[in-house]
């Protein structure tokens, strides 16, 4: 077998394949894909009210409208699809089921209450105005302390409560070891509730075959055998008339790796009507429907020793579950994430956390890019520039004392999980010396205060959790959550290669990357590989591709399954050249025995004998065919890690921030193809100056979502976005197959803390306390105001 | 609701079509629908993220903003008259060295609206570049790597139009 050191293809830049057929405009996106004869289209009635009980629905005027096939309430389906909920196994949850539409009560804006099934897409507009709802409305909650105030309305009433999940943590002696430390410093962190964003509205299309035995489903999903099971679960039919297909995927960001009501309600209809159903929606519906996620309230309290250095943490962390948990996850996934996340890259060992998870009035909460990495490390990273400011040593210097350092890897953190290798403290050290840090810091005045503007410099070092397997999803309580990923490697009998991955691409590469790892693997070009994913009828079960998991699992299990073959091509090759398999070499599409120079097969020629295309026979005991199947479960978790450094500017005129300098230092082991993890970094970067700066879903008091549209909830754009000075550390994981860690979330999870803290220290001679993200404008200049209102009144 | 349908002309990418539609009707749907031209894609449908940016009458439009009905005459290029199934556009072939597009679902937009501006703007620098694209979303890339794209396909078109 080739050693893992002489990788070829594996390392390099090779140019996606991809990229031409997006650009002529060929891709088939859901909502590209050709429309099947007969098909209904579908449209969501959608609630206003935050909560309220549903009186009547009158759907005549809509029925009566040319073009309009039916209307359903949550009545008429309650035959068809059971009620909907992720199966959670871990104490302190409480299970919440919901109807896939609402039957009698609706608990947040943009629920589902009726659905229209029409012949266009304009009619099944036009019928929307025309549902009359008679809604009672109710007390709504739409914070996590409303929701948890003595007397608030209980949204399920079968949990006496609004808590869906507690959880707590501690190490031993908590309180002794804890109260070691010199002083105590708490503080409260808060990040507003955030969208995934993608470009690409959510949509899917569900097709009977003739006889309506057997159903299609077209979604843009990341997790396309998950959601196939969860239908199967739900609507009471085989896994194995369902096929589950992720056409193009216009992003996902964690989004769409959700199963969704829409998902189960067009197969369900599919099945009822015996045609092809379609529904996609628009960005209205996006923001109000989709996942939302983050909406954190995180307690922290550290305590630390004259030196900087921590004696133990407390964490006290919140999380809004908005109105139903979502589905494969629940809100454990922020909850248990942030909390376990949050030892970062440091060596304490003294932890206690205290998690809990509120029902409200909103759109359920999921995953998104970084999970709960992005709070976690608002918090930690923001106590670290905190300790230092209290006693006076450098941020940079704090950071440094608490590190794992380099002798300690294999270090086990304090919740137990391990980190393999890393590179925390050289990708500190780097970051630092991009940006001229020691410069910036001499040169910097007390009061912050250069040319107009206040100027500071914000760290963040992270870890990242990637390529998370089966034990680590039980932990956390996931009971239905594979954890491996699987592939199918097949030689084709003219000795081309098709790789077959349970992955689904949302962007991220795979028909290059997992091409190249193949050709390397199997001694072939890129171009005589082809990779097929997102489809469940084609690809073996897998997980998906979210939490920074494809190239780990994924890639992982290509590269097991590509050796798998190249063991059969060698065994059969090595029958034909009466050699010893052993010694034979996959180079250049061909095998060749390196002792006997002159000899060598092309893969054609051996696959011809394994397809019995030739009159050489099979060695004794070998199966025809040349493939070989894989299912790679990697370690608990595989910790990726890097750190951002950020200079910025605030103007007092208008609290205005400005990037003004960017460093990234990114270490997620074997890089695969370079340019590849580059847009990773710059994406996810961009996705966490979003969340630092701009934004946030608003939802008023009474739970009305205020900014379903893009010119209100606001992304970046092209000028928003610094030069992003970027540095590679590889640093190969020693636990994970061909060595690599994941890649795609911590952009984001560096960006919001860096940002956050690099204000902080602009603002603090001003005595401002930075402890709420997004940071816009209008909030940082009020919290100038008020600092410069209190100095003048005390001087 | 549905009123009595109008007949449009229309040249798209050098075509002529004839189509009887609702006057209502959005030209982002009357390309996608009407002429199976999906590559112009949909991302808000209220004229912000720039994904269904088309060139009308050789200028940037939102044809998620348009009636059908209201261009008739109109001639229109796509995603898919940039190249066609030919050689790769120099704007195309600069954001494919650059790595400027993921998930490619804001792309089609990125190129018509980089086609019409490096024709106004040949010489651009980064800061006029970054401008010019903010009528666009990319949820993605992060846009460097478009900034990047753009810059080397003015460079290439103005060699091109050197040799030429
Ligand atoms: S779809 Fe037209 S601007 Fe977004
Ligand atoms: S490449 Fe995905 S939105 Fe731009």
């Amino acid at each position: 077998m080739k050693a893992i050191e002489d990788f070829t293809l594996i390392g390099k830049t090779v140019l996606r394949r991809e990229d031409s057929y997006l650009m002529r405009g060929k891709a088939q996106f859901l909502d590209d894909l050709p429309e099947p004869k007969g098909l209904i289209h579908l449209a969501f009635v959608l609630s206003p009210y935050a909560c309220a009980d549903i009186l009547s629905v009158d759907a005549s005027a809509a029925k009566a409208l040319p073009g309009v096939i039916d209307v359903l309430t949550g009545k008429d389906l309650v035959g068809d699809i059971k009620t909907f909920a992720p199966v959670i196994e871990i104490e302190g949850y409480r299970d919440v089921r919901r109807p896939v539409v609402a039957v009698d009560r609706v608990n947040f804006v943009g629920e589902y209450v009726a659905v229209i099934l029409a012949e266009s897409p304009y009619v099944a507009q036009d019928a929307l105005d025309l549902v009359e709802v008679d809604y009672d409305p109710l007390p709504a909650v739409a914070g996590i302390e409303e929701a948890e105030a003595a007397g608030a309305p209980v949204i399920h009433s079968h949990l006496g409560d609004n808590h869906i999940f507690r959880a707590a943590f501690e190490t031993e002696d908590f309180d002794a070891r804890f109260a070691e430390g010199d002083l105590v410093l708490e503080e409260e962190f808060r990040n507003g509730k955030t969208a995934g964003g993608m470009i690409e509205p959510r949509g899917c299309m569900a097709w009977p075959d003739p006889v309506a035995t057997n159903f299609t489903l077209w979604t843009p999903t990341q997790i396309p055998h998950i959601v196939r099971t969860a239908i199967a679960d739900h609507l009471d039919i085989p896994e194995s008339v369902l096929r589950v297909v992720a056409p193009a995927v216009g992003g996902g960001f964690g989004t769409k790796a959700h199963v969704f009501p829409d998902e189960l309600i067009v197969v369900a209809l599919a099945r009822r009507y015996g045609r092809a159903v379609k529904w996609v929606q628009d960005r209205r519906e996006s923001l109000l429907t989709n996942m939302h996620a983050r909406g954190h309230i995180l307690h922290i309290k550290v305590s630390v020793k004259q030196d900087g250095t921590l004696c133990g943490v407390y964490l006290n962390l919140k999380t809004n579950c908005g109105a139903y948990p979502n589905h494969p996850y629940s809100p454990t996934l922020e909850a248990t994430g942030c909390a376990r996340m949050l030892p970062g890259p440091y060596r304490f060992q003294t932890y206690r956390y205290d998690v809990s998870s509120l029902i409200t009035n909103t759109c359920p909460t999921g995953a998104k890019r970084g999970t709960g990495q992005p709070s976690a490390f608002l918090a930690i990273e923001g106590m670290m520039d905190r300790i230092g400011r209290r006693l006076g040593i450098d941020p940079a210097e704090v950071r440094r004392r608490n590190t794992v350092r380099p002798e300690e890897f294999p270090y086990v953190n304090v919740v137990g999980v391990r980190y393999d290798t890393g590179s925390y403290l050289p990708s500190l050290e780097r970051g630092l010396e991009m940006i001229g840090y020691d410069a910036f810091r001499a040169a910097q005045p007390k009061d912050r205060l250069v040319n107009g503007k206040y100027r500071g410099i914000g760290i963040c070092n992270y870890t990242e959790v990637s390529g998370t397997g089966a034990p680590g999803w039980r932990v956390r309580g996931f009971a239905k959550m594979p954890g491996f990923d699987s592939s199918r490697v097949v030689v084709e009998p003219d000795g081309k290669i098709t790789v077959y991955v349970s992955q689904a691409d949302a962007g991220q590469g795979h028909y290059t990357t997992f091409a190249q790892i193949a050709a390397d693997r199997l001694g072939v070009a890129c171009e005589d590989v082809t990779v097929v994913e997102g489809d469940t009828s084609k690809t073996p079960y897998g997980t998906g591709t979210f939490a920074s998991r494809g190239s780990v699992v994924g890639g992982g299990t290509v590269i097991r399954c590509s050796e798998k073959v190249g063991v059969k091509i060698r065994r059969i090759a090595g029958y034909m050249l009466d050699a010893d398999p052993e010694r034979l070499v996959l180079k250049d599409g061909r095998v060749a025995d390196p002792e006997d120079a002159g000899r060598s097969l092309s893969l054609r020629e051996v696959a011809e004998t394994a397809y019995s295309m030739n009159n050489l026979g099979l060695p004794q005991g070998e199966e025809h065919g040349l493939e070989a199947t894989d299912y790679y479960d990697p370690p608990m978790v595989t910790m990726a890690n890097g750190t951002h450094v950020v200079q910025v500017a605030v103007d007092p005129e208008d609290g205005r921030v400005e990037i003004e300098r960017y460093a990234v230092v990114h270490d997620c082991g074997r890089v695969i193809n370079p340019r590849i993890v580059e847009g990773q970094v710059h994406g996810a970067t961009v996705q966490g100056i979003g969340e630092a700066l701009m934004e946030e879903i608003v939802y008023d008091a009474d739970g009305q979502h205020l900014n379903a549209n893009l010119l209100d909830y606001l992304m970046p754009t092209a000028m928003d976005v610094p030069e992003l000075e970027l540095d590679h550390i590889e640093t190969p994981s020693i636990d994970t197959v061909g060595g690599i860690k994941g890649a795609a979330e911590g952009g984001l999870t560096g960006a919001v803390p860096a940002i956050a803290n690099a204000v902080g220290d602009a603002l603090s001679g001003l005595g401002v306390n930075i402890t709420r993200v997004p940071l816009r404008p209008s909030s940082v200049f009020e919290q100038i105001r008020r600092a410069c209102t209190e100095k003048e009144g005390r001087a | 609701m549905s009123a009595k349908k109008v007949t449009v002309r229309m040249k798209v990418n050098g075509k002529e079509y004839v189509r009887e539609v609702e006057p209502r009707y959005l030209l982002a749907d009357f390309l996608r629908h009407e002429l199976q031209l999906t590559g112009t894609h949909i991302g808000c449908e209220h004229g912000v993220c720039g994904a269904c940016t088309v060139l009308i009458n050789g200028k940037t439009g939102r044809s998620c903003l348009q009636f059908a009905a209201a261009l008739d005459g109109a001639e229109i290029t796509t995603v898919e008259g940039i190249a066609g199934d030919g050689p790769l556009h120099p704007v195309q072939e600069a954001f494919h060295d650059a790595h400027a597009l993921q998930c490619g679902y804001c792309t089609p937009g990125f190129l018509m609206t980089t086609i019409e501006f490096l024709q106004s703007n040949p010489n651009p620098d980064r800061g006029q570049i970054r401008q010019a694209l903010t009528n666009n979303m990319c949820r993605c890339t992060g846009y460097l790597n478009i900034v990047d794209a753009v810059e080397d396909a003015a460079k290439r078109m103005r060699e091109g139009a050197c040799g030429a």
